[in-house]
């Protein structure tokens, strides 16, 4: 039956194509832009980690100015990064299943190919358990270890973007690639990755692609690089005291995440940050009271707001308009199935229930709510386009196969609001009075 | 087939009130050929339409083909129209976006035939009207007696035992109008009772028994010259029509 509804909603659709296009057009509308802002919600405030974000730790600890606290408006929470002394003291642990301080540094990558020109790229230093903790997949070879770490190898990760660039694409593992003044070997190539949002560095934008170049954390002594990203220190510090200086100094610039996989696991990394702390205090560190905290994944990111308040707004707004748009289709659709008051007549003669003949206009509705969905699926796509090009053309918004979903769904409960007064109203026609107008 | 007794219709607007069936009773039997005459606004139509479960009334009983319908569900009279009654109207009432095939298919449709079943029930009823070679023809394609036609096959492909009929030959020239009566006489010979409201004499002397209304008053009846059918009894035996 469901097939022969469709069919006549379509012939209904043809009789008159001007005002079915209307209809069509501000089904797609409506769609698109509630589409688009849903996907943007969607990113926003998804899971990037949905495997392991319960077991995953972002780890903080109050090293802030006893006199006043991190953040005026949020006393009780301590400052969103560590310091690079902290982190070497909490990675001599050996309780986390996985665990990588890292920052994100800007160095000069000269690339193989002599006609192209050295550039400044945005380069994550991390340590080896960066890859296996955060299921980075690779498409040729893997991670470094952390016998590279412990020993300073010359190692380095690419991305597929970065390894199409300066190799071609193909598989690079063995090849060198000179960063600064150094020859490094790619030890693997990623597979395409896009965590969204980008949990594990948020003070450089959630949205942000993930970097191109991952290397080893320690060659941050033989660089002396500084932070890509934030960094802020309370602490007076002596600029001309040198690189190792600036390493001991107070400078929050480091995030710290742990994989713990039991609750066991948690409570004894949670003792031993507290202990690592108090130790700190006995040297005169640390004057505020004790104060860390381990966030798993979808904690951090609600404490870090991800989800921003325009994106939260737009949604809101985007549902509304699609909501007008299905509202004023009301009188468009109680016009058009009127007219047709005769056919129903005739219907309702031939055996057509009260019943039949509303589902047979909620399907009507609902045909002009797909087609409409799927035209505005396109739009959405183009919309989406539009907002990654305004943000920071890093293209993570896009239509999955979820949000495709979404579009559709929101495109059938448009035209089931659409269509169910109409429906309602010439299914309860008297068929008798319209039976002699035909 | 038809039972009415006491049946009152009244419509009512803000100001005005008028009465189209009063008191209103009458027997058809089953397999009889009745037409129905009178003026407009005698009540013809609203005879037909509460007849064929299409209007309410006020008051009264109707009992149709031995089943009390005076106050059916819309879903029960739905499946008793679609089953039991099949009907003609003057202006054809033919689904211009369908063509001949999948307008005779509409009746079963909602009564949830499978494909085979419906395709053999739409064939022998445009055999029965001679249109089988025109199942691809839209009703704007075909002339006003073809698509009387095909509303007659419309009416007859769900083996309906009443066939109510309003005015079906009051869009056509006269030679189509016989065309028309001939097949519904046709149909009748196949023991299907058929109600035909007509404003023409001469085809309403085709009928066996006429009726005429006036003000929603049944003010005649008279049988023709066609023997009366027999009724079978329980007990076997026959008898004619009071």
């Amino acid at each position: 039956m469901f097939g022969y509804l469709i069919r006549i909603a379509l012939l209904s659709l043809r009789r008159n194509p001007v005002l079915s296009s209307l209809l069509i057009a501000a089904i797609a509308l409506g769609v698109a832009v509630s589409t688009a802002f849903v996907t943007v919600y969607y990113i926003y405030s998804g899971d990037p980690i949905p495997s392991k974000s319960d077991r995953l730790y972002y780890v903080q600890m109050d090293n802030w100015n006893p006199d006043r606290p991190y953040s005026r408006n949020r006393p009780e929470i301590p400052p969103e990064q560590i310091t690079y002394r902290d982190m070497r003291g909490i990675m001599a642990s050996e309780i986390p299943t996985y665990q990588s301080g890292m920052f994100v540094a800007s160095l000069t990558i000269h690339p193989p190919k002599a006609e192209q020109r050295p550039s400044r790229e945005r380069v994550r230093m991390c340590f080896a358990d960066f890859f296996p903790m955060f299921e980075v997949p690779f498409a040729y070879g893997g991670g470094w270890d952390r016998g590279s770490d412990r020993n300073l190898e010359p190692v380095v990760v690419l991305d597929a973007i970065t390894n199409d660039r300066l190799f071609g694409g193909g598989n690079s593992v063995g090849k060198s690639l000179r960063i600064e003044d150094r020859q490094f070997t790619v030890t693997g190539v990623l597979a395409p990755w896009r965590p969204s949002p980008r949990f594990y560095d948020t003070h450089t934008g959630a949205s942000q692609v993930p970097e191109g170049i991952y290397m080893p954390l320690e060659f941050v002594r033989e660089f002396e690089v500084e932070t890509a990203g934030n960094l802020l220190i309370w602490s007076d510090y002596d600029e001309n005291a040198g690189f190792e200086a600036f390493l001991g100094s107070e400078a929050i610039w480091i995030q710290m995440w742990v994989q713990l996989d039991t609750s066991e696991q948690r409570q004894a990394y949670s003792d031993f940050l507290d202990a690592y702390v108090l130790e700190q205090k006995k040297l005169g560190r640390f004057g505020r009271p004790l104060n860390n905290r381990l966030l798993d994944v979808m904690g951090w990111l609600k404490d870090q707001e991800v989800v921003p308040e325009e994106a939260t707004g737009l949604l809101v707004l985007s549902l509304l308009f699609l909501l007008v748009c299905a509202v004023n289709l009301i009188g468009i659709l109680l016009g058009k199935f009127l007219s047709r008051a005769p056919e129903v007549g005739v219907r309702r003669a031939l055996g057509a229930s009260r019943a039949s003949v509303f589902l047979q206009h909620i399907v009507e509705c609902e045909v002009v709510g797909i087609i409409g969905g799927l035209f505005g699926l396109g739009l959405s796509a183009l919309f989406l386009r539009l907002i990654n090009r305004l943000l920071d053309n890093s293209g993570q918004f896009g239509l999955d196969l979820p949000m495709v979903a979404a579009g559709i769904g929101l495109a059938l409960i448009a035209g089931l609001v659409a269509g169910l007064y109409p429906a309602w109203r010439i299914c309860r026609l008297a068929p008798a009075v319209h039976l002699k107008l035909q | 087939m038809i039972e009415m007794e006491d049946i009152r219709k009244i419509y009512r607007t803000q100001h005005v009130e008028t009465h189209a069936l009063t008191n209103f009773t009458i027997t058809i039997d089953s397999g009889e050929f009745v037409s129905v005459m009178g003026p407009s606004g005698s009540g013809k139509t609203t005879l037909l339409n509460i007849a064929g479960l299409l209007d309410t009334f006020e008051r009264g009983r109707y009992v149709l083909d031995g089943e009390d319908v005076s106050r059916l569900s819309d879903r029960e009279m739905s499946a008793i129209r679609n089953q039991k009654i099949g009907f003609i109207f003057q202006s054809f009432n033919l689904i211009p976006d369908l063509n001949v095939f999948d307008n005779v298919d509409v009746p079963l449709r909602y009564r949830g035939l499978g494909g085979v079943e419906r395709r053999a029930a739409i064939d022998k009823a445009l055999e029965v009207v001679g249109l089988s070679a025109r199942t691809k023809h839209y009703p704007a394609q075909l002339s006003g007696g073809q698509q009387q036609r095909v509303a007659v096959a419309r009416a007859l492909v769900g083996n309906p035992s009443l066939i109510l009929a309003d005015e079906p030959t009051g869009n056509l020239d006269s030679a189509m109008a016989n065309d028309v009566m001939d097949l519904l006489e046709t149909i009748n010979d196949m023991e299907t009772t058929i109600v035909m409201v007509t404003h023409e004499p001469e085809l309403a002397a085709r009928a066996q028994r006429r009726l005429h209304l006036l003000d929603g008053r049944l003010i005649d009846l008279e049988a023709d010259e066609r023997p009366t059918p027999l009724v079978a009894q329980p007990d076997g035996s026959s008898s004619a029509r009071v």
